[in-house]
């Protein structure tokens, strides 16, 4: 029996690892990748401590930080948590290769997933034209006309990605306003190939066999890109209703402590209700639940 | 015999630089074709993979469409 599993290896994920490890808790890690989720980001500029980083850069650190701890943390690294179910004081994990545990205490750190359009020809054209990785994709769209669908920070990025080269990028918002940083906002409006269109409803993508064209507003734009950057949907469906969430799907925690409304299970990073979902307060977050943890598992008697 | 493996890539693909980690990790060779500069390629690789993404593997002649640890293992016999 453990006495904590932790579920995801973010940013949040290593940080409670680190400090679980640190306090000799009985602890495992399961993830089926680290760095979370911008492990795909090309110029990370704001992990505190470092002015520039690379998200691949920052995943290996972030393996290597809870690789020194040795035998302290037990990590299954190549699988997935895909069922909790609560014993009389414990909890019965199930993972994906089809191992099963016991544990003490479950901490989600499993993070977010990036949200759909949920629009005929986006599943059929996923990877035909749909894309959801510019800083992967963006140079095989050169000389093409490609859309930018959400007008947030991602969304703007994604613009800044495909501008060496794509020959026009419209940039759609479903509201009146973009929401990203003005400072980039001020960069993407000054390009010449990049088109606005804001209270814009998507419709349909359109192709055969490669993308051919976004309908929306009842109008259709001639693109063969679709960079689809709508927010994200939190992990959660392990859990199987045994915490309660909010409206947007997000774990509800006391922002104090970080415990979720069943006792025994803590979340935190962007799979809790946390305001904002930055890495260095996934970080913080998780280390505030693990120390709750030490000192719950100390009172209980358990350790 | 060892087998022929050939990754499409762009120089800013994580998934890209995983899987490059993971055949040097393994001892495994591999050719690779940037396909940001390299248009030929490019073409070569939607022929193979019917998308745009990368990175695209083929390994003698099997396709593989990003970086699936496991599913290029199995394929390797590693």
């Amino acid at each position: 029996m453990y006495d904590l599993t932790i579920v995801g290896g973010g940013p949040a994920g290593a940080g409670a690892a680190i400090y679980a490890a640190r306090k000799k808790l009985k602890t495992l890690l399961i993830t089926d990748g680290w760095g979370g989720q911008s492990i795909v980001s090309a110029d990370i500029q704001n992990w505190i401590g470092l002015g520039s980083i690379t998200g691949l850069d920052l995943a290996k650190n972030l393996e290597q930080h809870v690789r020194s701890y040795g035998s302290d943390v037990e990590i299954w690294d190549t699988d997935l948590a895909v069922k909790v179910e609560k014993k009389e004081d414990h909890f019965f994990l199930t993972t994906k290769s089809g191992k099963t545990l016991e544990t003490k205490i479950v901490l989600v750190t499993s993070g977010s997933r990036r949200r759909r359009l949920g629009i005929p020809g986006e599943d059929k054209l996923d990877g035909k034209g749909v894309a959801w990785c510019s800083t992967c994709d963006a140079p095989l769209f050169k000389d093409m006309e490609v859309a930018v669908i959400g007008g947030g920070n991602a969304g703007l990025e994604t613009v800044l990605d495909l501008n060496p080269y794509a020959k026009k990028i419209y940039l759609l918002h479903r509201g009146p306003a973009l929401k990203g940083d003005p400072v980039t906002q001020e960069k993407i409006s000054k390009m010449e190939k990049v088109q606005i269109i804001l209270s814009a409803q998507t419709q349909e993508i359109l192709g055969d066999k490669f993308v051919s064209g976004l309908k929306y507003n009842d109008k259709v734009l001639p693109v063969q890109g679709v960079f689809i950057e709508i927010g994200s949907v939190p992990n959660t469906e392990f859990l199987g209703g045994l915490v309660n969430l909010n409206e947007r799907g997000e774990i509800i925690v006391d922002h104090k402590t970080q415990q979720s409304s069943l006792g025994g299970i803590w979340a935190a990073g962007d799979v809790s209700d946390v305001l904002y979902k930055q890495n260095n307060i996934s970080v913080g977050d998780a280390i505030k639940a693990v120390l709750n943890i030490y000192s719950y598992l100390h009172k209980e008697g358990h350790i | 015999m060892a087998k022929k493996i050939i990754i499409y890539s762009t120089p800013t693909c994580v998934y890209c630089k995983m899987a490059k980690a993971f055949f040097q990790e393994k001892n495994v060779a591999y050719e690779e074709h940037d396909v940001a500069v390299n248009e030929v390629a490019r073409k070569e690789m939607m022929d193979k993979s019917h998308q745009l993404g990368v990175p695209v593997i083929d390994i003698d002649g099997e396709i593989f469409v990003g970086f699936d640890r496991d599913a290029l293992s199995k394929a390797l016999n590693i």
